[in-house]
């Protein structure tokens, strides 16, 4: 085989296009965290049924953002699932080891601030975030 | 694991961004593949002796302990 053809659609592009709508339901999904976060006292004074709207509103984004995830990470090649495999080993490490003597901390009155659950998250986005950068560079 | 995929890919005159085009991942996995950095999985390896025409075992290659 001396000539090269490229297949129809690319490897990048076809990443590209699954980043892309993992995105829009990422940020569907916050849209829909905020909803139910400042819905209930802004838009609909606490009505209950609309409340409930609101949550399973996000729950079923939330289950759609997962499944973009999912065929985000099949559609990537053997190394960039091995990076994000050592990154969600990272992060899932971190937020054991940091949350559990965290939530003991806070149950002692330990820390001079309330504990919410959102420092976690940060953690963990932070976590991963930073695991993937360190993989890139690694195998660049 | 050692390999010949950058001698393979040089005779042919291929880029690292065709030969990834071609075995359908991207060019930094072909470049972590030729710098020894990354073993690809069989399928793969598979997909690569075919692209080249040759067997595996020539074009990837055990190392010796």
């Amino acid at each position: 085989m001396s000539q090269l053809s490229p297949p129809e659609t690319g490897y990048e592009s076809r990443v590209r296009t699954r980043v892309i709508q993992l995105f829009r339901w990422c940020g569907v999904w916050a849209g829909t965290c905020a909803l139910m976060a400042f819905g209930p006292k802004f838009l609909w004074n606490k009505g209950l049924v609309f409340t409930l709207l609101a949550i399973g509103l996000n729950v079923c984004v939330g289950v759609r953002t997962i499944v973009a995830n999912k065929r985000y990470l099949e559609e990537l090649d053997d190394l960039q699932r091995k990076v994000h495999l050592n990154s969600l080993a990272i992060t899932v490490g971190v937020a054991m080891i940091v949350g559990v003597p965290y939530s003991i901390m806070a149950s002692y009155r330990l820390i001079p601030f309330h504990a919410d659950v959102a420092h976690l998250v940060v953690l963990m986005a932070l976590t991963y975030g930073a695991s993937n950068l360190y993989g890139a560079w690694r195998y660049r | 694991m050692k390999n010949r995929l950058k001698v393979l890919r040089a005779e042919r005159d291929w880029t690292q961004a065709q030969l990834a085009d071609a075995l359908n991942v991207s060019r930094q996995t072909i470049n972590a593949i030729e710098t020894g950095k990354f073993d690809p999985s069989l399928p793969l390896a598979f997909r690569a002796a075919r692209l080249f025409g040759l067997r595996i075992e020539e074009i990837f290659h055990d190392q010796e302990p």
